[in-house]
């Protein structure tokens, strides 16, 4: 077996089923430490909170915009950034037409992703700054969030080496470093972009059903 | 109106003297740890288990948290608070427990008492940071559950154990109870009141605090004068009337639990239809919101804090006020534990501009309102004076950014926070209640039906 047949066949599985087992465990186990019931009679809907907080907390609170600049910028720019990148970037796009869903979508044209690109990188570095020169969250930062923040970086810059599809051991490399993201994705602080929606739904809902919109 | 400032710095310098009357806990160490995750097991529930799964240590809740905003101090990041809780969880409970257990060191004895001061001195459960996580990490709920770990084990601050010990054992908090109580109630006779005491069967069942007999006399008045004014049939009662629960305060749940159904068992025993929350912020979601669950069913009364209560009966045209000081400009202060936990925003602002006063907000109101500084029984913790100053002194700037003249509020633990601090930097705004504006406000005839 080659080293191209290992990256792209028995590698690929390998972490797929990481992935996909790894983060279904943890979002089942997170979920099986039940919840007693609440007996208080509900001020408003609880459904209807939790459905707020989900899509509400995508922007900043105005009264909280002045102190967060830098999060908010850099928060935008890397999620949106990866986000184009991840779903709407040409080679992925084919990619999951070809070794996943058997169905493609429209690709952005070449200039948005470049833009999308730079936006992930500005964004990426922006917070990793904030993160290592803050007092803050230089004192609450483990571990985990820095190797987090460094595999997502490496992603990102070897697919950029990929890009032009030149030379196969680029795009090996490439594929090598999303392989070793996916295996560590469910062990990690990467799950956010998972449980962001039952955490946001949960407050919601709590805050909802007495009265509070948050 | 006012308070008697004399009668108020005596009251503080009896809080100081609290730590030495408070009994002592002594525990094993491997006991407390034990002791501590007894309750974690027991509270972390799916809720809290998202939440935890959802922090990226982004440390924006920093930036919500009135005493870092006001130090820039990040020992009083939000997130650091639940920090056992998180690696009991990651160790314990989360998926890979197995793995984490590999990496995360366990809890010690030394790592509950190095919390004890971030825990209890350090948060007051307000919630601002809860609402400001783009994640949606309920913090407060957490530290919730942090204190009542840290009480089992045992590390209740000296000044909060004493008072909840008190009211634990003996059922009055400051020495205030049944007798106390009775004193009040026959000044207020003296004054020509009506008060129903221990009425056999009644709609409403009021209740009030220890500051209202000892401090804030003329809140108490107002209620009754209110009560009086809308004709209802209501009583308070020697035996279930101290809505201040120092059980949930403390974080000690049986203490929680008997103050609680104290009050639950004789509304339920007179028939009551409501129950009356008095100015007093943590007592409305001790009963309106626990009350039920501590219970074991839902309640057959409604709970309402007073400040809901009256912007009801305004709002419903059954509670005409007279006007008092038109066009005076004030600002109002949600009490976290009725705004931000409870759902009362609406209600005291339909009441001051009943009483035509000029309402000017914050700017940071409502759902983002700042603290007092001192709520959560950090106003009975010594430790915690700078932590109470730094609380009032933005809360100041708050208030002078409105131009408003004075301070509402409709809680008497925020009302002592911002005397004290008034008293500290001689500021030159009124601190007013709700209910005794109202109070002052009531027409000579009663409504027509």
């Amino acid at each position: 077996m080659s080293l191209a047949d290992f990256i792209d066949i028995w590698l690929w599985r390998f972490a797929l089923t990481v992935f996909v087992v790894g983060a279904a465990w943890r979002v089942l186990a997170m979920l099986a430490t039940g919840r007693p019931k609440d007996l208080s009679t509900p001020r408003a809907s609880a459904a209807a909170g939790g459905w707020h907080a989900l899509f509400s907390r995508f922007l900043p609170r105005p009264e909280m915009a002045g102190r967060e600049r830098l999060h908010v910028i850099g928060g935008y720019l890397f999620h949106l950034g990866l986000f184009a990148l991840l779903f709407l970037a040409a080679p992925h796009v084919d990619f999951y037409r070809e070794r996943l869903f058997g169905v493609g979508w429209v690709a952005l044209p070449n200039w948005a992703f470049i833009l999308a690109a730079e936006a992930a990188f500005l964004g990426l570095l922006l917070l990793w700054l904030h993160r290592v020169l803050n007092p803050v969250t230089r004192l609450i930062s483990k571990t985990g969030d820095h190797a987090a923040s460094v595999l997502t970086f490496l992603v990102m810059l070897t697919g950029c080496l990929a890009l032009a599809r030149a030379h196969e051991s680029l795009r090996l490399l490439h594929f090598f470093m999303v392989e070793l993201f996916m295996i560590y994705f469910p062990f990690s602080s990467l799950m956010h972009s998972i449980t962001f929606a039952f955490s946001r739904a949960a407050i919601g809902a709590h805050y909802g059903r007495r009265g509070v919109k948050t | 109106m006012t308070v008697d400032m004399n009668l108020f710095r005596g009251f503080v310098e009896q809080i100081k003297m609290l730590p030495s009357m408070a009994q002592p806990t002594d525990y094993p160490d491997s006991d407390r740890v034990a002791a501590a995750k007894h309750v974690f097991a027991e509270k972390l529930d799916s809720r809290m288990a998202s939440h935890l799964e959802a922090c990226v240590h982004c440390g924006i809740c920093a930036d919500a948290c009135h005493y870092y905003v006001q130090s820039g101090d990040p020992y009083y990041t939000p997130i650091r608070k639940i920090e056992p809780l998180m690696r009991y969880y990651r160790r314990e409970k989360g998926a890979f427990r197995w793995l984490n257990r590999m990496f995360e060191s366990d809890i010690s004895e030394a790592d509950l008492e190095q919390w004890q001061p971030l825990v209890y001195d350090s948060c007051t459960e307000c919630g601002r940071c809860s609402f400001a996580c783009p994640q949606g990490v309920d913090i407060a709920s957490m530290v919730v559950v942090m204190r009542q770990a840290l009480a089992n084990a045992g590390l209740i601050p000296a000044g909060l154990r004493a008072v909840e010990q008190e009211q634990g054992s003996r059922g009055t908090v400051f020495g205030v109870g049944g007798e106390q109580l009775m004193q009040a109630v026959e000044a207020l006779r003296e004054k020509g009141h009506e008060v129903p005491v221990d009425k056999e069967k009644a709609d409403v069942l009021v209740l009030s605090s220890t500051l209202d007999v000892l401090l804030f006399n003329d809140a108490l008045e107002s209620t009754v004068r209110v009560m009086n004014h809308l004709g209802l049939n209501w009583t308070i009662h020697t035996c279930a009337f101290e809505g201040a629960n120092f059980g949930m305060l403390s974080g000690l749940e049986k203490v929680q639990k008997a103050a609680s159904e104290r009050i639950t068992r004789e509304a339920i025993r007179c028939g009551a239809r409501y129950v009356i929350v008095p100015e007093c912020g943590h007592s409305y979601p001790a009963l309106r919101w626990d009350g039920a669950n501590e219970h074991g069913e839902p309640l057959p009364f409604e709970v309402l804090a007073i400040s809901e209560f009256l912007g009801r009966e305004v709002m419903a045209g059954r509670l005409k006020l007279r006007p008092v000081g038109e066009g005076r400009r004030i600002t109002y202060h949600d009490p976290c534990k009725v705004g931000r936990h409870g759902g009362v925003f609406e209600e005291p602002r339909a009441v001051l501009r009943e009483l035509g006063l000029d309402v000017r907000e914050m700017p940071a109101s409502r759902e983002m309102n700042y603290c007092c500084g001192g709520g959560a029984g950090l106003f009975l913790i010594e430790s915690a004076r700078r932590n109470r100053d730094m609380g009032f002194d933005l809360k100041r700037e708050q208030v002078e950014a409105t131009g408003a003249e004075s301070l509402v509020t409709a809680c008497g633990s925020c009302r002592l926070n911002f005397l004290a601090g008034a008293d500290r930097v001689h500021w030159d705004r009124g601190i007013e209640s709700l209910v005794e504006l109202v109070g002052q406000a009531l027409p000579e005839e009663p409504p027509a039906s």
